[in-house]
């Protein structure tokens, strides 16, 4: 068992690219869910949206990435319209099921075979991103400690990748600093109380509903960069009730819960994958108990880290960074 | 910021055929309601005498909280139509009405429970600049209209008795609190009239008599006050006009002391059903709410 292969493994995954995907995904899912009071069953899909189109303009169009990200980002908007509007006035619970509905539809449209020609179909879109690498300021190389390093590529993405969150995060943070996010937060606690107030509840929501989507379209650009390229496997509802998980975690309606939450949640991912992988290779271990941690190891870890969840929340109601008020989970 | 509360009229209760009253704040024609084939709401002329308060009496199930439901834009009507100062108000969505100076409170107090206390009142004030997403991200463009608001809500948390308890959440308020955090914070709205369902249900006979008293000095500040209420003691204390329903329509309406002798009223909601009420019907015009 080398323990310094498993550190450097799951630190690699904490800091790296997958961990900001997630932590943009999920600031984007804390302003519906956390401060709205919106139940997205669909943020996944706001993410597949923007990396589609963001791949779409350069792999089918053959046009520039610096315009595919933007018409990418804009999908999301118009995706929070199409969804928002017509069942924003409804219930949450209508809302959650159309959310949920919308993002499998969409996934399995992207790669039928009718689509094939736009999309890719199931064998995605590739070679995207070469014009975002051309920029890479870093030397050629690889930068780090044993297993804990990555490449040139790979820091590049990553820091762009990190002052998105930086830049998502303090969005965030000053919209609802303002008067507007003491709206935005009434609305969660009452709608009926804020609509007698005066307060345009259907339209506020739309709007935190597309600004929560373009920062979940954020996380699907580097996704797409990331793997300069996009395939509907990455985008399935798992993804989306992962963010749920990483969201409760480092806490609901908090700022710095939704990042830290999302590195801790890659660090013991890939930490807990990575003991299993070593665990199995172990000759004192029996055959059949090897190959199922083999198999089935990123299933225990999955289920390991729901384990770990509900053992903090036991402890901390509110998650990692919740406050005793706001925090609390009410779903 | 514009000033909404109307002149105060002395009399708002002298009664003319037909309902009508001199200077009407409130005028509502042929309002109507089902619910699967039950007639709620039906109310074929109602006026609300500015500067008055206004009682709505019944038994339970007599379609009052459905009228403050129609009323506010929070149900739309099947028929009618009403205005607030001449200005029509049917198709409206509830929170354009509450813009236009009539705000609603709850028979359940609905207090934004994880918001203080202060954020609570804040959030009521109209017209504010910062709630605008092109501007909520610059402070230095709302700082200042904060700051007065913030100032105007804690003199009223002051008024209302409430000020130690500004920056708490609003859920750690007891529910007689609750009862005045949402009174005042309908004020910070600047409304013209203020509608009230049930402002004493569940509040001990103490705070109940601070809560009358806020109600009348509401009044002599110029506000048209229509509230819901049970208890008779209440009604005759504090209103001007008293309207009885049942079954959904009006059955007179009068001043306090006429109402009490009115035959009609006593079978209907003082004697036969007063009983029935005390056995938890209310639940059934809760669930409407």
């Amino acid at each position: 068992m080398e323990f310094d292969v498993i550190l450097g493994n799951a630190g690699r995954a904490g800091l790296g690219p997958q961990a900001a995907i997630f932590a943009l995904l999920v600031i984007g899912l804390n302003l519906h869910f956390g401060y709205t009071g919106l139940l997205n069953f669909g943020q996944v899909a706001f993410m597949m949206v923007a990396a589609y189109g963001t791949a779409i303009t350069v792999a089918t169009w053959g046009g520039s990435l610096w315009l595919g990200i933007p018409f990418g980002l804009g999908l999301c908007v118009v995706l929070a319209l199409v969804l928002g509007l017509p069942t924003l006035r409804l219930r949450k619970e209508y809302f959650a099921i159309t959310t949920l509905a919308a993002a499998e539809i969409l996934r399995l449209l992207v790669r039928s075979s009718p689509a094939t020609d736009i999309t890719g179909g199931p064998f995605g879109l590739q070679a995207i991103a070469g014009s975002f690498y051309a920029l890479n300021p870093i030397v050629e190389g690889r930068y780090g400690i044993g297993t804990f390093s990555y490449t040139a590529n790979q820091l590049w993405v990553m820091i762009v990748g990190w002052v998105l969150v930086a830049l998502a995060a303090t969005l965030v943070f000053l919209l609802i600093r303002s008067p507007w996010g003491r709206v935005i937060r009434a609305i969660r606690e009452d709608e009926d109380a804020a609509a007698s107030l005066g307060k345009n509840v259907v339209g506020y929501k739309l709007q935190a509903l597309a600004i929560g989507g373009v920062i979940g379209g954020l996380a699907g650009v580097v996704n797409a960069l990331q793997q300069s390229g996009v395939g509907s496997e990455s985008f399935g509802s798992q993804v989306t009730f992962m963010a749920y998980v990483v969201l409760i975690m480092g806490g609901v309606a908090t700022t710095a819960g939704p990042i830290v939450a999302a590195v801790l949640f890659w660090f013991l991912r890939e930490g807990v994958d990575s003991f299993l992988r070593q665990l199995s290779e172990e000759a004192w271990l029996p055959d059949l108990l090897a190959d199922f941690l083999y198999d089935a190891g990123g299933a225990v870890s999955i289920a390991l880290a729901g384990i770990a969840l509900i053992l903090l929340l036991k402890s901390r109601p509110g998650g990692l960074f919740g406050k005793r008020h706001e925090g609390a989970a009410d779903a | 910021m514009p000033e909404r509360a109307p002149e105060r009229n002395a009399g708002g209760g002298e009664v003319l055929p037909e309902g009508a009253k001199h200077d009407p704040i409130l005028v509502a024609d042929g309002l109507r309601r089902s619910f699967s084939g039950i007639r709620a709401v039906d109310v074929d002329h109602l006026e609300i005498a500015r500067g008055a308060v206004t009682a709505i009496i019944g038994p339970n199930g007599a379609g009052k909280t459905t009228l403050f439901n129609l009323l506010s834009g929070f149900e739309r009507p099947d028929a009618g139509i009403w205005s607030l100062d001449g200005k029509r108000l049917n198709g409206l969505a509830a929170h354009r009405i509450s813009r236009l100076g009539m705000v609603r409170t709850f028979q359940l107090t609905r207090v934004l429970a994880r918001l203080t206390v202060l954020e609570n009142m804040a959030v009521a004030a109209p017209g504010q600049s910062g709630e605008r997403l092109e501007r909520a991200l610059l402070r230095r463009l709302w700082r200042d209209q904060e700051q007065k608001v913030k100032i105007r809500a804690r003199t009223l948390l002051q008024r209302f008795g409430l000020d130690h308890m500004a920056d708490q959440p609003a859920d750690t308020l007891s529910g007689g609190q609750r009862k005045l955090l949402e009174m005042a914070r309908a004020l910070m709205t600047q409304p013209g009239l203020i509608m009230f369902d049930e402002p004493t249900a569940g509040v001990n006979p103490a705070l109940t008599q601070s809560l009358l008293g806020h109600v009348r000095k509401l009044q002599a500040e110029g506000l048209t006050i229509v509230f819901i209420e049970h208890d008779m003691d209440v009604v005759m204390g504090i209103s001007d006009w008293v309207v009885v329903m049942a079954q959904g329509r009006i059955l007179a309406e009068g001043p306090p002391a006429d109402i009490v002798a009115h035959a009609g009223v006593i079978e209907a909601y003082l004697g036969r059903a007063h009983g029935l009420e005390k056995g938890g019907a209310a639940e059934s015009e809760a669930s409407r709410d």
